[in-house]
């Protein structure tokens, strides 16, 4: 009963719990509290197997940036993070259905698998540097330079992508049919004629809904 | 007695658990917030797995990149879903996936 | 002469070409310009070509004369091009020309066509003068008299069959010349539709004649005409009738006896059957009556003169193939000889000036297949002639008369009425006269070419008859077949019935003739009918008022008057030509001009017509019946209508009104058409009527539309447009896909060397599998039932032997499959000319049929 016996049971447990926790919780934020305990899990048993830079990113990206981006969510949605009311019966059935289901499909494989035959296998010794900064790094900067810069312009996409996606309502436009066509080109509308239309806002769209029909 | 945890079965059970859990939990539940976290524990999961296999076969470090370009990419894809999430909620008011059927026949 | 014969030589004589095709240029330049020309100048163009074309056709005529001094057939020709040729599977090819010729037959019918059609030109010009469609009329009439002239100078069948066809639809635009009337619409289509069931027999007659002498041209026919004396296979159609074997035995063998006929007989009457459509004989003469719809000039032409003796014309052409088949001439002369008796006995009853002349007309056609089908071809052309000019004098005659009753009453039905009518000849003297001499030749008088015409049909008929060609002919069943033999009684029925009908003609035609021109005109009362023209009509300027004063005062309104001189003129020339053309042939008086010019084209025909014995002296015998029949008919009708004024007619009438209704209905053949023929084509289209509303549109249209609908219906309730949904419907993909991939497959491949023996079992590969064989099939399994990595066996197989082998396959979940195969090696194939050993290699590897459908064993 070494350390890292322990220390594996624990992590995998905290894992587990933080997983359970994250789909089983009512309320959104302790979702988010289950999320984060099974990232802290996951960054565990990444020391464990000797990944330490891993770890590191793992606490701070996950834990840290995604985990705080979720909370930030939920607490700008409000009372409206929740669950709402029942739902139909049929779609519940449905929904805890598919989850059986897939359930069982996890079930089976296991089952499949350990009459596979396999004789399990002891890891051995690890290579000195194994899952340090100077290794991955150096495989980064070589081997995988491109997918890195590419994943750096995913980044930077992606974080085009979210501010445009959730920004607010497009600003009204003014009255632009004095302005000259690189001013209309940035300020819009870009054809002269749908300056005399501004877009209906979303109440008189509500209401031409309602009423119009 | 270097048995539990040296074995790369048992992080390949553990992964399998935690991906089932979060697979149900997308299935399962109502919110979106909910089922996005659940996409993160699959996401992770899989990280595990690839890390453990990374530790087996040790003879360079293919499997800790993947898994860090995951979390790379995942870090993307939660910023932009959340975007989504807002902008949904802005239209509908709520965080329901039921309530996300536009594409509905 | 020598200058002609110069510039147009006898095998390219393009003269032949220019008689054609002028009218077919005035038709044209007519067609598209006609209503900007002016009547002046369509009618100067119409009649000039026709008397261009009737001037060459003069020329032509001499010429050939001139070429045939000798007893050969003289014969110019002209090729156009080559229109198509046929290739056979032996090797032989038909090649059919475009081209025209002309031997002593069809230059006489080309100046009877272009003659007789210039002066109805003539006519028309005048008749048709204030129609608002004159350019269409002579436009028409141009186009037809192309047609003729191509179906008469045509050197092939189908070179005639496109004449054949263009006369059909120029009758059909004639007669409904004046179409905003539906019945005139009706009746030229009742036309066209006739026609063409008789088309049908026509080409049918050219298939067999292609098939069985080679060609469709006169001269490739008459060197293949002896193929045509072979048996055809009627019944039964195939080797069996089907259903047959319910019958009794006797019953049965008597339905399966081959039936033949000759090949000759075929073709005789299926030509015949063209004929009977295009000549209007019984059963396909309801359309000429209908015909009369038409504006007279037309009834003139086509029904009279040209368009209606093309069938005669046909048969006089193919004369050498008609004489193969003395069957088939007696179905002719008896259809002939029935038809003019038939038709006689409708004109009886008739009130209308143009239908009792329509009937007659076919009753003369009769007359001519009676003469052709005893084999008397030159006396049934003979009569074609004649007839061309009485009846075609005698249709002006009758324009003449209705126009002017028309100028009276301004109803077709009621100026044509005989019964309006009566002592034009006060009033009409030219008409009066030419049409004596027209009714004086249809009636038989004496020394009238009508006379010479008919009393020779009548004596050929029974006098002459067509000899067997062969008596049997082998049949491929062994049997002879016996060849129709003309029986002896048939000439006495065919002369009983032909003079017969001599007598009702006489007898009608006196009464029309009576009718129209003596006793008072009865036209005078019916005035009342008269619409006030609001306009100046071309007849009221001959002095007279409009007002309307007490009917019965004479003298009211137009008197009948005489027609101007494009119309006498035609009359004066045919009446001239109808009295005395006669003496072209007049065997009596021993004269045989037209038989003596006609001879070289009949020469071969001849060969095979007889006259009984005996038949010189019954020359005079049957002159004397035949006048009698003249004086007798027109006596009876003389005595009836003039000297017992009508009563004799009208008492009949009020004895027996359902027969004389029944008579007056042209014995409702119409009618019996309309119910049995038309209407079953109606009950057809009621049943496909009734399938494509039901089967197409309801059950193939709907039915299978509503099904794919419920489908997209049913499916629609996977499209939530959830993700959630979508996500559970993965995972039950994701679910199959691994049962998929954990199932084992236990598949082998066969390759089997058939000559060797050698058989090789290749099984398929998978994920982690590990293969067991038992390739002896003694149950255990090989290799201490141990699962190895062996994919491949091999065995070796002695001739016609029998294995099974059975595989055991099992995959990395544990999983296990089993599946057996029997395969056999078949004895060598020795029946082949080819030894194996020569055989392609690739083809030995074969194969065969080793029952790898799936029975698969149960899984473990």
């Amino acid at each position: 009963m070494t350390v890292g016996n322990v220390f594996f049971v624990v992590a995998s447990l905290v894992a587990l719990f933080g997983a359970l926790m994250t789909i089983a919780s009512r309320s959104p934020i302790r979702s988010a509290v289950g999320l984060l305990i099974t990232i802290v899990g996951i960054a565990a048993l990444f020391l464990m197997l000797n990944a330490q830079f891993l770890a590191a990113i793992q606490l701070i990206v996950y834990a840290g940036a995604v985990v705080v981006l979720f909370v930030f969510v939920i607490m700008l949605l409000g009372p409206d993070a929740g669950d709402g009311e029942g739902t139909v019966v049929r779609a519940r059935v449905a929904r805890y259905g598919a989850g059986a289901f897939f359930l069982l499909l996890a079930a089976a494989t296991a089952h499949l698998v350990s009459y596979a035959g396999l004789t399990p296998t002891r890891f051995k010794v690890a290579p000195p540097g194994h899952g340090s900064v100077e290794g991955i790094g150096t495989l980064l900067f070589n081997h995988m330079v491109i997918p890195f810069e590419l994943a750096t312009a995913l980044l930077i996409v992606a974080v085009v992508g979210a501010i445009a996606v959730a920004r607010g309502k497009p600003h009204v436009r003014r009255e632009s049919k004095s302005a000259s066509p690189t001013a209309r080109m940035f300020h819009g509308p870009l054809m002269a004629r749908d300056a005399q239309r501004p877009l209906p806002t979303k109440a008189e769209r509500a209401a031409k809904a309602a009423g119009g029909v | 007695m270097s048995t539990i945890g040296y074995f790369v079965e048992q992080y390949v059970v553990l992964a399998g658990a935690l991906f089932t859990l979060g697979c149900i939990g997308f299935l399962v539940r109502r919110n979106v917030l909910v089922q996005l976290m659940s996409i993160e524990l699959m996401l992770n999961a899989v990280n595990l797995m690839l890390v453990a296999f990374n530790r087996q076969h040790s003879a360079d470090l293919n499997g800790q990149v993947f898994a860090f370009f995951i979390i790379a990419v995942a870090a993307a894809e939660v910023a932009v879903g959340l975007a989504i999430v807002l902008a949904f909620y802005r239209l509908k008011s709520s965080v329901q996936s039921d309530e996300a059927d536009q594409l509905r026949h | 002469m020598q200058a002609i014969e110069a510039l147009f030589p006898a095998n390219n004589y393009t003269l032949l070409a220019f008689i054609v095709l002028l009218p077919l240029l005035g038709a044209a330049v007519n067609g598209i310009f006609g209503k900007r020309l002016g009547k002046e100048a369509v009618s100067l163009l119409a009649l000039s070509v026709m008397f261009v074309a009737f001037a060459l056709a003069v020329v032509t005529f001499l010429a050939l004369g001139h070429a045939q001094e000798g007893e050969e057939a003289a014969r110019f020709v002209w090729k156009g091009w080559e229109w198509f040729r046929l290739t056979r599977a032996d090797g032989s090819t038909s090649i059919l020309d475009v081209a025209f010729s002309v031997d002593a037959l069809n230059a006489t019918m080309a100046l009877v066509v272009t003659g007789v059609g210039f002066l109805i030109h003539l006519y028309s010009v005048s008749y048709m003068a204030e129609d608002p469609g004159f350019h269409r009329f002579l436009t028409y009439l141009n186009l037809f008299i192309f047609s003729m002239l191509v179906l008469i100078l045509g050197d092939s069948l189908p070179v005639l069959f496109v004449g054949w066809e263009g006369v059909g639809l120029c009758s059909y635009l004639l007669i409904g010349f004046w179409f905003e009337d539906d019945k005139n619409a009706a009746a030229g289509k009742k036309a066209f539709v006739t026609n063409r069931i008789g088309d049908f027999g026509l080409l049918v007659a050219m298939g067999l004649l292609l098939y069985y002498t080679g060609g469709l041209d006169w001269s490739s026919i008459d060197s293949g005409a002896k193929n045509l004396l072979q048996p055809v296979q009627v019944w039964p159609l195939g080797s069996h009738v089907p259903a047959a074997s319910l019958l009794p035995q006797g019953a049965e063998a008597w339905l399966n006896a081959p039936r033949y006929v000759s090949a000759a007989t075929l073709v005789g009457l299926a030509l015949f059957l063209g004929c009977a459509g295009k000549s209007a004989q019984l059963p396909l003469y309801v359309w000429l009556p209908d015909a009369m719809a038409g504006p007279t000039p037309v009834s003139a032409l086509i029904h009279a003169a040209t368009m209606v003796t093309a069938g005669v014309y046909l048969l006089c052409r193919l004369s050498f193939v008609m004489v193969l088949t003395p069957a088939a001439m007696a179905v002719v002369a008896v259809t002939g000889a029935l038809t003019a008796m038939f038709a006689a006995s409708i004109a009886f009853a008739q009130h209308d000036i143009k239908k009792v002349l329509a009937y007659s007309t076919v009753s003369q056609l009769g007359y001519m297949f009676l003469g052709v089908g005893v084999g008397a071809f030159s006396a049934g052309f003979f009569h074609v002639l004649t007839h061309a000019f009485f009846k075609a004098c005698m249709f002006l005659g009758a324009g003449s008369v209705i126009h002017a009753m028309h100028a009276r009453i301004h109803d077709t039905d009621a100026s044509q009425d005989m019964r309006n009518m009566g002592g034009l000849r006060k009033y009409m003297p030219i008409t009066f006269w030419t049409f004596t001499a027209a009714w004086a030749a249809i009636v038989g008088f004496p020394l009238t070419s009508g006379f010479f015409s008919k009393d020779e049909i009548l004596l050929r008929a029974y006098t002459s008859f067509v000899k067997t060609p062969v008596a049997t002919m082998p049949t491929p069943t062994g049997t002879e077949m016996v060849v129709f033999v003309w029986p002896t009684w048939l000439g006495a029925v065919l002369y009983a019935i032909g003079i017969l009908t001599a007598l009702m003609t006489a007898f009608y035609m006196t009464r029309l003739y009576l009718g129209t021109f003596f006793g008072e005109f009865k036209g005078w009362k019916i005035v009342k009918h008269w619409k006030e023209p609001a306009h100046e009509h071309g007849h009221d300027d001959h002095g007279h008022d409009h007002h309307h004063h007490d009917p019965n005062v004479q003298l009211e309104g137009p008197t009948p008057h005489e027609s101007p001189w494009q119309m006498w003129v035609p009359l004066a020339v045919l009446g001239f030509l109808a009295a005395f053309a006669g003496w072209l042939n007049a065997p009596l008086f021993h004269i045989e001009t037209m038989h003596h010019w006609l001879e070289p084209v009949f020469a071969k025909a001849s060969g095979s017509v007889e006259l009984i014995e005996g038949a010189e002296h019954l020359e005079y015998a049957f002159l004397g019946a035949a006048i009698a029949a003249f004086l007798g008919g027109s006596g009876i009708a003389y005595w009836i209508y003039v000297l017992q004024k009508g009563k004799p007619a009208q008492s009949f009438v009020e004895a027996v009104p359902g027969f004389h209704a029944l008579v007056f209905d042209k014995w409702r053949v119409d009618e019996l058409y309309e119910e049995y023929v038309i209407g079953a084509v109606d009950s057809l289209a009621e049943f496909f009527a009734w399938a494509d509303k039901w089967i197409v549109d309801m059950l193939l249209a709907r039915v299978s539309a509503f099904l794919v609908a419920t489908t997209g219906t049913a499916l629609r309730f996977l499209q939530t447009g959830r993700v959630q949904t979508y996500a559970a419907i993965m995972v039950l993909g994701l679910g199959g896909v691994g049962w998929f991939f954990v199932a084992p497959r236990a598949e082998a491949k066969l390759d089997a060397n058939e000559e060797s023996g050698v058989y090789s079992l290749t099984a398929a590969q998978g994920l982690g599998y590990s293969y067991r064989w038992d390739l002896n099939n003694d149950g255990k399994w090989d290799d201490k039932e141990k699962f190895g990595n062996r994919t491949q066996q091999s065995l070796n197989l002695a001739v016609k032997e029998n294995r099974t082998v059975r595989l055991e396959v099992k995959n990395a979940f544990g999983r296990t499959a089993v599946r057996s195969f029997n395969f056999a090696r078949p004895a060598p194939d020795r029946s082949g000319a080819t030894s194996r050993l020569d055989a392609d290699p690739t083809q030995a590897r074969r194969v065969p049929d080793l029952g790898l459908l799936p029975k698969p064993q149960e899984m473990k």
